[in-house]
């Protein structure tokens, strides 16, 4: 190594300093899942084991790792997005209405996309311009999506109750019911993803931009990082994202359903802030949080297989991320 | 001065609408039926308007949900009632009371607000037995209730309820899980949500008479899908997965045909059976196909219709309805019934 590198190496803070695989929050979910997988290998293996039980779970857990992609984008900003569910709707019911309003399917799913991102934008000038905290800010879109969403299956109708909308478009229908050999469509999306999102936030300058703004927004505005482009983007991503799990849901499903997306931000956010991030901002990594989605999808998984009642499994949930993020608290005093 | 001024306006305000108050609950019989009373649809009088003998409009509150298909046909029976009574100087409003769940937080303020408006009377959903208060203040304050839909079973002074007996709904589900396992096999159950009284119904009577009449039918799993189709899709796919053997699942709530397509996927339609409730058209798609061995009605035309009838004729002619509990029709349909109840759009 020469000494240019090394002097280099010594020079970078702590937060983009190549960590060991072990010295990484991901390290210690990744040995949470396993030893989860390994208790319910012992106790369920003959259905939990299989491979079917494990592609089942793995697109149960893609609707929410492709949200928790966008969330980690977010929340590594110290923001949060209480509306990536209402998003999911609205964007999905958009896409179905055009369809069956007779318009070209890539128009249709422009339209849909469009709408998530457009949300997202809405969401990130609020905060940045306006500054409404994100709380707030992403709680009102939460309500106004999911109207906008029953309003958008009545709207130049006959009808005046929100009700579900047929899919039978096959682009859709392959990303959410399609399979390539024994894995869904859907997970390969999924990872696809991933792999993106993890290269855009590790290796490029966006990606420092984002964990600069989110460790010290201040120190990154004053050393030339444009503050408000970084959060929008980070918010409009995250829009797309969900309209995109929003189609895969309806592909699934053969529905745009009204129901879509209620309740799952607490989901996406547990998955985040279980796979590492912070709330703070600064910190967190997509890796993590799909093992964090992962560890969601064992845990439902595990109490259908072990016959537990449901309100146990809504329990751990909650006792998994308080600890989750006692461990990280705990992780950053000793530092 | 300002202060005395408005202290003073807000006595005024307040006396006036403690006399309004007052003045309406003049005019009401305190008569009402036995709360628990029933009776089935069959043996009731069909809801016609009379003739009204007070000189006055009334105006009449249907508070209800527009959130999925569901509510289409009950809206649909509340606004033909609203036609019905406009030639009798009654006016109807639905109303959606802000918030999107059957719970008592959201529609006790809907009976709140309906008050404030100067309802003559208010026919709501009584999902919990939180809403019991907000319905005896109504009632106190001279606004009779009625209730449709779902219904608590916690004593109030609503004046009738229109609506599926859920217990008993529960009941018809198990008598034809029964029939469709033939005395043995392992059944999932999936509910809306354990907190929603309705839904608690349908499931304790199905697991009761179930237990029953086919004690050697093992209950696998009890879960909540939150009425929605994606959680009931992958709820369907995990018992799949988890229990090899299982022969029915039972929805008790909205969601069921996200069951159906978990099913259908896997191969199963028609291995593994599946009971739900109502006509919607998702649901009834997969009943055609026999993906969905049945599902069962509520009226949801009546429960939006009848009430705001009956609150009129109660109003307007002093009829007091013969029982607690006007129970709507609830039809078993499965594909070899079903041309008489669905046809595709």
């Amino acid at each position: 190594m020469s000494d240019n590198h090394q002097d280099r190496e010594a020079n970078k803070t702590d937060l983009f300093k190549k960590k060991n695989f072990y010295q990484r929050p991901e390290s210690s979910v990744l040995l949470c899942l396993v030893i989860l997988i390994v208790l319910m290998g012992i106790f369920k293996t003959d259905t939990f084991l299989s491979v079917s039980n494990f592609f089942n779970m793995l697109k149960g857990m893609s609707s929410v790792g492709i949200m928790a992609i966008g969330m980690t984008l977010i929340i590594i900003t110290a923001g949060i997005d209480l509306s990536v569910g209402s998003i999911m709707a609205v964007s999905t019911m958009a896409t179905a209405r055009l369809l069956a309003e007779g318009f070209h399917p890539v128009l249709a799913l422009l339209g849909g996309f469009g709408i998530g991102v457009l949300l997202g934008v809405i969401n990130g000038l609020i905060i940045t311009k306006i500054k409404v905290n994100p709380f707030i800010t992403t709680l009102g879109m939460l309500s106004m999506g999911r109207g906008l969403a029953y309003f958008l299956t009545i709207v130049a109708t006959e009808k005046s109750v929100a009700s579900n909308i047929s899919i039978d478009n096959a682009f859709i229908l392959f990303i959410g019911g399609a399979y390539l050999g024994p894995i869904p469509v859907q997970v390969i999306i999924m990872l696809v993803l991933v792999v993106i999102s993890s290269f855009l936030l590790n290796y490029t300058v966006l990606g420092r931009q984002i964990y600069a703004v989110g460790s010290n927004e201040e120190a990154a505005r004053l050393s030339g990082v444009n503050v408000t482009k970084v959060k929008v983007f980070v918010y409009a991503t995250c829009g797309a994202l969900c309209a995109l799990a929003g189609l895969i849901e309806a592909g699934m499903l053969s529905t745009a359903a009204t129901s879509a997306g209620m309740g799952i931000e607490l989901d996406v956010i547990a998955a985040v802030v279980i796979g590492g991030a912070s709330l703070m901002g600064g910190r967190g990594s997509i890796w993590g949080a799909i093992l964090g989605a992962a560890i969601i999808a064992v845990i439902h998984n595990s109490f259908v297989q072990l016959r537990l009642p449901s309100y146990v499994q809504t329990i751990t949930i909650g006792a998994v991320i308080i600890l989750a993020v006692s461990l990280d608290q705990l992780r950053g005093k000793t530092k | 001065m300002k202060k005395t001024l408005f202290n003073i306006i807000a006595g005024a305000t307040c006396l006036l609408l403690v006399s309004c108050g007052a003045e309406k609950a003049k005019n009401l019989t305190e008569k009402r039926p036995v709360f628990a009373s029933v009776l089935t649809a069959d043996k009731q009088d069909k809801a016609t308007a009379l003739k009204s003998k007070i000189n006055r409009p009334i105006k009449i509150a249907v508070l209800g949900l527009e959130n999925n298909p569901f509510w289409i046909p009950v809206k649909g029976g509340t606004l033909k009632a609203a036609e019905t009574l406009k030639k009798f100087n009654c006016q109807v409003d639905w109303i959606v009371p802000a918030g999107d769940s059957h719970g008592a937080s959201v529609f006790g303020k809907g009976i709140e607000n309906a008050v404030v408006q100067g309802y003559d009377a208010i026919a709501t959903v009584a999902g919990d037995s939180g809403i019991t208060n907000f319905i005896n203040r109504a009632v106190d304050s001279g606004v009779p209730v009625a209730t449709f839909n779902s219904e608590t079973e916690k004593e109030n002074k609503r004046l009738f309820f229109v609506g599926a007996d859920l217990y008993k709904q529960g009941e018809v589900a198990g008598a034809e899980m029964h029939k469709l396992l033939k005395g043995s096999g392992e059944v999932a159950v999936i509910t809306g949500f354990f907190s929603v009284e309705a839904h608690e119904l349908r499931r304790k009577g199905f697991l009761d008479k179930l237990k029953k009449l086919a004690p050697k039918v093992k209950i696998v799993s009890e879960v909540e899908n939150k009425d929605q189709a994606n959680l009931a899709y992958r709820q369907t796919k995990d018992f799949l997965t988890a229990h090899p053997n299982l022969s029915a699942i039972y929805v008790t709530a909205g969601g069921p045909f996200g069951a159906a397509k978990a099913i259908e996927e896997s191969g199963k339609a028609g291995v593994v059976k599946i009971i739900s409730y109502d006509f919607v058209d998702e649901t009834m798609a997969y009943v055609k196909k026999g993906v969905i061995s049945g599902t069962i009605g509520q009226d949801p035309h009546a429960q939006g219709y009848d009430p705001a009838i009956r609150l009129y004729n109660y109003l307007a002619a002093g009829v007091v309805p013969k029982a607690g509990k006007l129970l709507t029709n609830s039809d078993f349909v499965t594909k070899d019934n079903i041309d008489k109840y669905w046809s595709k759009k």
